[in-house]
């Protein structure tokens, strides 16, 4: 394949099944050799090492980023990864509106690893967050007016005309006073050679004449993700690649002892090796459909795990409902996180108290696509590995780590990814990339791991559990006057990382710290409680449970105190206007506030809740409508009102609304990973059911732009859908909803 | 997970409360006659092991008395009894823990009569009723394998939680006098050797009757062999509805071949039905390692009961369906979302692989147990020559309700010229509540 | 055994219980069609056979033989299928895109045989599961399609 020497798919050549259309243009532009504004440079190249010779600022180096092709279309190296969230589109417009060419005409992959690519403002590299758009939007705006006056500079050298003569239409230079007009294809071989302008020297659109942010353009990968073309790591292929699947232990932590059958699946079909890895055996075969039978069919003799496990090991006797009565007995210490007033004094003497206890669930990620990883060594040494990941500066110093080997020589690939809703963090016991390097060196060709989906589900990190205690007083008039939650549960930080001495975890907690609520005296505390169970980020995260407790006691203290809940959070939210205008925004969505019940037009008894939640820089506003049907709760409709302060793209944010309230819906209603005897009860879809069309709600959104800072999108619609589901369910059926989710209950 | 499949312990249990005392204590404390009475510790060749390690494949020990994970025949299968649980007991050759310490006449009289050293009587949850008929040289040889081819694993016994008096265990000589068998399995003259192999192997070391007959009210078989219209007519125990085994059209093997019987047992599937529920134990551990005479024997011997048409009812003929044009019924409409893409708009599965629902036991049997219980728990893994199976049946517990499930099934129940009439949400629910999903992992027990 | 996908025949070695989704994707080389569960929950892996749709981790290879197989590779040459691509990107109903060629297949399925299918055909036949939540962006392209050839 003739791939240029400086490809960022490596110096051996490119996936053998490249889509036909990104070939055509890949070949085009290195046989024409005249593209090149870069080529997406893998950090160490001679020309990005000039670049940052200069010490430059975040987000200049702009050969490091684009590549203009003689048909002037756009490849941009992304720095962020595309799982759907429509980050690619997003960066195509943010650049496309400074750099003058239309979104339509780019191309996006994911950038490699590499400090060119630290954008965000601050100084990670991750995609998650829902970071990607609010913490580089400057940055990548800045990029992009870079990069157009380097082309109006190779433009004034090429027609001989002052610089201040031209200007750009989208696409193409242009001198009015000749008529002239220079494509940006055909200079993109001389502005390579210019060095990147000062970055304090462009000047940014004013936002008033944008023509894409702001707009809902199109997604760059629609087509290709309706017609098959689009690729994921599960479906690159290299040649003289073999296939290779694992069977885990059955606990984490559990090593393997001997191979009962190793002599019999070796002899078996299709098979070229049977391997033993930390914690789990590998087939390598001519296909994947042959390791995998073959790999299920070892029988193993599994060891418990001693006590220098690395691993947070999996008691054989582990139960998640046992575990979370042990959480609700928990009596502390605990840490707060917030304490504002005097809670104590304020709960000692107060006439009316409320006091209730809250669980949420243990959760999978469930992405559509299984993890997978694709190794390959190279003659000389260095390591190539396609994995899908949201961090891959991170997977690539650990994949040094592991190998020993320098972090120059090991290029990673970063795919499309098929889900992750924060999967593909960098979980120790949880990637199957470990796996695949240790096998294509033991076989000395590339090796593709594929976990099955029920080994996926055997080693997924969990969204954690918590169990809250809360406690609050109203005044005479029913209105609540203090608040304390104190939550007995660990984090997905402070699990992965460790504790990190007295600090509290903030991913713990957040969702019950943070709330905007006026209410004098709160304290919100943590029980920190290390469980047994690996856990890992879950789209929005400690939001994801913590909105849900809150919202719910909130209308629990609605109740008591003969408020209406939607009036009450009005009155909490009384001085802060952005949140009194979202309430309203959603309120006038949903067509007015009526909480019910009331019979629908079909006959069917109906009610609604409200809820919010201020998750990652964002506020968000949902109002649910329920009823209940064949013992079910059916949610008919989600109003959602959100304010991201300002906004790229609506249509994206509607789609992500609608993600974010299937995935809010789906914890609410129906989803659960349960544990017993150490293992999880569902390993595929029918013993862990996701929600399926049938349960869908119609989703209603209004996006509302306060001009505050930039917020995410990725995330924020979820938190607030459980609450006022739970809330309409209360309402609708008088039985309070205190965990979730909801199939454990019976409603008659 | 609890293993319920013996809760037809439970109607024996209660027999205790039933029989009064005034029979004769002799009676059920005497250690029964064995012929190896004065054979001492006999010579144990490898042949002869081996041969024992066949005969306990033929009556799959292991399938009780080995736990996945466990060291082989160490015991320890928990049974599930209305009463309390009970445990299977550790079989090794060890001397304090398992049985090291009996002679042949004492294994002899545990496996054909129930009755342990000191005349302690068993729980027939043993299948000794039917072990009643093993021949003298198969206990000899499978003496022999759990002596020397099985090691040694010190493991004490389980004691079963059946409170005092229900756990008195001298009643049960009672039942073995009314009930089990005496003497070992005498060869029809008037039929040949190959049938009389397979009457040999159904009847006794294979215990099929354990499942596939009907019990009576003291929980016994109601037939030991052909000679009873009973006798493998199918019955329903621990959730499961174990099939008539006799030519029964709708109901049985009627449709059957004998050569069909012996893929069936070989492999695990044919063309009418893959194997599940309790059948998955007993072809994971024991049909499968059956010779393929012994397979033709018992193709051979079933094939040989007659069925019963009136018990059976009108033939199925397969009907055609327009299951597309039927989806305002809620059952169909499951079928075609949730059923169809394995077992086909059509019923009729995909060759060995996907059973038919069209014309299969579970569709035109009464009893509905199989067709719930497999719909809401899914199937255990087949594993055939070691080789975990390519397809299997999802679990629907967590996805349909009771009544959604109960819909499913009785459209399938009469659908495509199936008529063994609608399923109600109740039976559904009894049956969730009673039993656990299947596991996703192949489960292999080893002999050794 | 020979193999007719996308109106080419194909040649290939494989197991006669082999599942159609690995054989199309690591013989044939066709990644569009995904795995996803193996178990037919998901409908990642829906392909055409005969026109209908079938989930093809659980189609034994050997029960397609002397059938049409379409995978999403070939969509675009079906009418049917050409249509529903247009109204998928018209509608922007991919995010992750993971599940979407099943989606299409499916859709494309029930079109093909019910050109103006009812809501209770629809949801009978739109049955697969999309972790990104793109249900709603999947009914409107679908009755979309239906209302179109409805006018047609």
């Amino acid at each position: 394949m003739n791939t240029p020497v400086d490809s960022p798919l490596g110096p051996l050549g490119a996936p053998v099944n490249l889509s036909r259309r990104r070939f055509l243009l890949a070949s085009a532009g290195a046989a024409a050799g005249a593209l090149v504004l870069g080529f997406g440079l893998p950090l160490g190249s001679a020309r990005a090492q000039a670049a940052t010779a200069a010490g430059q600022e975040r987000g200049t180096q702009v050969p490091a980023f684009l590549e203009i092709r003689p048909d002037s279309t756009v490849r941009l190296l992304c720095p962020f990864m595309e799982g759907g969230q429509g980050t690619y589109t997003a960066m195509a417009q943010i650049v496309g509106e400074e750099l003058d060419a239309d979104p339509a005409t780019f191309l996006v992959d994911s950038a490699p690893p590499g400090e060119a690519y630290v954008v965000m403002e601050n100084g990670m590299r991750i995609t998650g967050g829902s970071m990607s758009v609010r913490m580089s939007y400057p940055t990548m705006r800045r990029l992009g007016a870079l990069a157009r006056a380097m082309l109006l500079q190779a433009a004034a050298e090429q027609l001989g005309v002052p610089l201040g003569e031209l200007s750009t239409e989208p696409g193409k230079v242009v001198h009015a006073a000749s008529g002239r007009s220079l494509p940006y294809g055909e200079l993109a071989e001389r502005a390579l050679d210019l060095p990147v302008p000062d970055p304090a020297s462009v000047q940014l659109r004013d936002p008033s004449q944008f023509r894409w942010i702001g707009k809902p353009v199109r997604r760059v990968d629609a087509y290709d993700k309706s017609t098959g073309k689009a690729l994921y790591t599960i479906d690159i292929k290299l040649d003289g690649m073999l296939h290779a699947a694992v069977q885990h232990a059955p606990r984490l932590g559990m090593t393997v002892g001997s191979l009962r059958n190793e002599a019999q699946v070796k002899a078996m079909k299709g098979v070229h090796s049977v391997h033993q890895l930390p914690g789990a055996v590998a087939v390598v075969a001519e296909r994947w459909w042959h390791a995998k039978r073959a790999v299920e069919a070892i029988q193993v003799d599994w060891q418990e795990p001693g006590n220098d496990s690395p691993l947070r090991p999996m008691p054989a006797d582990f139960s998640s409902d046992a575990y979370r009565e042990r959480l609700a007995s928990e009596q502390g210490p605990a840490r707060d996180e917030e304490n504002e007033g005097d809670v104590a004094g304020v709960l000692a003497n107060a006439k009316t108290k409320v006091e209730a206890t809250y669980h949420n669930q243990y959760l999978n990620h469930a992405q559509l696509e299984p993890p997978s990883a694709l190794a390959r060594f190279n003659p000389d040494g260095s390591l190539e590995v396609w994995l899908p990941n949201q961090a891959p500066d991170m997977f690539r110093d650990d994949i040094a780590k592991r190998t020993g080997l320098d972090a120059a020589r090991i290029t990673l690939h970063s795919p499309l990814l098929g889900g992750f809703f924060g999967r593909h963090f960098l979980y120790d016991s949880a990637n199957p990339y470990p796996q695949a390097i240790a096998l294509a060196k033991a076989v000395g060709r590339p090796v593709k791991l594929i976990w099955s989906r029920e080994e996926e589900f055997l080693r997924d990190v969990l969204r954690p559990l918590a169990v809250v205690k809360f406690r609050a007083a109203l005044d005479a008039d029913g209105l609540p006057v203090a608040i304390e939650a104190v939550s007995a549960t660990e984090g997905p930080t402070e699990a992965l990382a460790g504790k990190q001495g007295d600090k509290i975890d903030p991913t713990a907690l957040e969702g019950l710290s943070g709330k905007a609520y006026a209410i004098a005296n709160k304290r919100i505390a943590q029980i920190y409680v290390k469980g047994p169970v690996m856990l890992g980020y879950w789209r929005s995260v400690g939001n994801s449970l913590n909105d849900f407790f809150y919202e719910a006691f909130l209308d629990e203290l609605a109740d008591k105190g003969g408020q209406d809940p939607y009036e009450l959070r009005l009155h909490l939210l009384r001085d802060n206007q952005r949140l009194t205008n979202l309430l309203h925004a959603v309120g006038e969505l949903s067509g007015g506030w009526k909480r019910g019940p009331f019979t629908a037009e079909d006959g069917s008894k109906r009610a609604r809740g409200v809820a919010m939640a201020s998750p990652f820089g964002s506020e968000a506003a949902v109002i649910a409508e329920v009823s209940i049907e064949n013992g079910q709760v059916k949610v008919h409709d989600i109003w959602q009102a959100i304010d991201p302060g300002s906004i790229v793209n609506p249509a994206i944010i509607e789609a992500q609304v609608n993600g974010a309230v299937a995935l809010g819906l789906s914890q609410t209603l129906l989803e659960e990973a349960v544990y017993i005897d150490g293992q999880p009860r569902g390993r595929n879809y029918d013993l862990y059911p996701i929600l399926p069309p049938s349960r869908m709600a119609r989703v209603h959104v209004r996006i509302v732009e306060s001009g505050a800072k930039m917020g995410g999108i990725g995330e924020p619609p979820l938190p607030a859908v459980a609450p006022a589901v739970a809330n309409a369910v209360a309402r609708l059926t008088g039985q309070r909803i205190r965990s979730i989710p909801l199939s454990r209950y019976t409603f008659t | 997970m609890t293993h319920s499949r013996f809760a037809r312990t439970a109607g024996w249990l209660a027999l205790p409360c039933l029989v009064a005392a005034g029979l004769l204590a002799w009676y059920v404390t005497r250690d029964p006659a064995s012929p190896f009475e004065a054979e001492q510790a006999a010579r144990f060749d490898p042949a002869l092991v081996s041969r024992g390690e066949y005969v306990a494949r033929l009556s799959d020990c292991v399938a009780c008395h080995s736990l996945p994970g466990g060291k082989p025949f160490a015991g320890g299968l928990e049974m599930a009894t209305p009463l309390g649980a009970i445990h299977a007991t550790n079989v090794t050759p060890d001397r304090d823990t398992g049985i090291g310490h009996y002679s042949l006449a004492d294994f002899d009289r545990a496996v054909r009569h129930g009755v342990a050293p000191g005349g302690r009587r068993l729980y027939p949850a043993m299948p000794y009723p039917s072990y009643a008929k093993l021949s003298d040289d198969d206990v000899r040889a499978l003496y022999a394998f759990f002596m020397k081819g099985v090691q040694p694993a010190q493991q004490a016994n389980l004691a079963s939680d059946i409170p005092w008096p229900l756990n008195m265990r001298w009643p049960i000589a009672l039942w073995n006098g009314l009930f089990a068998a005496n003497t070992p399995y005498a060869a029809k003259p008037d039929q040949d050797a190959q049938w009389n192999r397979g009457a040999y192997i159904v009847q006794g070391p294979g215990h099929c009757g354990s499942c596939h007959t009907p019990r009576g009210l003291a929980f016994n078989e109601k037939a030991l062999d052909e000679s009873g219209k009973p006798f493998l007519a199918g019955a329903l125990l621990d959730g499961w509805y174990a099939p008539s085994l006799r030519a029964d059209h709708n109901t049985g093997l009627g449709r059957w071949s004998e050569a069909e019987i012996v893929q069936f047992l070989k492999t695990g599937r044919n063309r009418h039905a893959v194997v599940y529920g309790s059948m998955t134990e007993a072809f994971n551990n024991s049909t499968q390692f059956m010779s393929d005479d012994d397979l033709a024997a018992i193709g051979r011997y079933l094939k040989s009961l007659p069925g019963d048409p009136q018990r059976d009812g009108t033939p199925w003929q397969y009907q055609a369906e327009s299951v597309a044009a039927k989806l305002d019924n809620p059952g169909a409409h499951t079928y075609v979302t949730r059923c169809a893409s394995c077992h086909g708009l059509d019923g009729k599965g995909q060759a060995e692989w996907m059973p038919p629902l069209a014309g299969a036991t579970s569709a035109l049997a009464k009893e509905s147990a199989s067709a719930i219980n497999i719909t809401l728990n899914g199937s255990q893994r087949i594993v055939a020559a070691g080789l975990p199976d390519a397809y299997r049946m999802p679990a629907f517990r967590e996805q349909l309700s009771d009544r959604e499930i109960a819909e499913v099934l009785s459209f399938v129940r009469g659908a495509w010229g199936n008529h063994g009439g609608a399923v109600g949400a109740q039976a559904v629910g009894t049956l969730r509540g009673h039993t656990d999903p299947a596991s996703s992992s192949p489960i292999v027990l080893h002999m050794r | 055994m020979e193999l007719r996908i996308n109106q080419k025949t194909y040649e290939v070695e494989a197991d006669a219980d082999t599942p159609l989704l690995w054989v199309i994707r690591d013989d044939l080389g066709l990644t569009g069609t995904k795995y996803g569960c193996g178990l037919a929950q998901c409908g990642a892996c829906s392909v055409l056979v005969d026109g209908s749709v079938v989930r093809a981790c659980v189609t034994p290879v050997a029960g397609v033989v002397g059938r049409e197989v379409t995978t999403i590779e070939a969509i675009e040459a079906d009418s049917v299928g050409k249509r529903v691509v247009a109204a998928w990107v018209e509608h922007q109903v991919a995010q992750c895109g993971y599940c979407q060629s099943g989606q299409v297949m499916a859709a494309t399925a029930l079109l093909k045989h019910t050109p103006n299918p009812s809501d209770a055909q629809i949801d009978a036949a739109m049955v697969n599961l999309c972790r990104c939540g793109t249900y709603n962006a999947i009914h409107a392209a679908v009755h979309d399609l239906a209302a179109q050839q409805e006018g047609a």
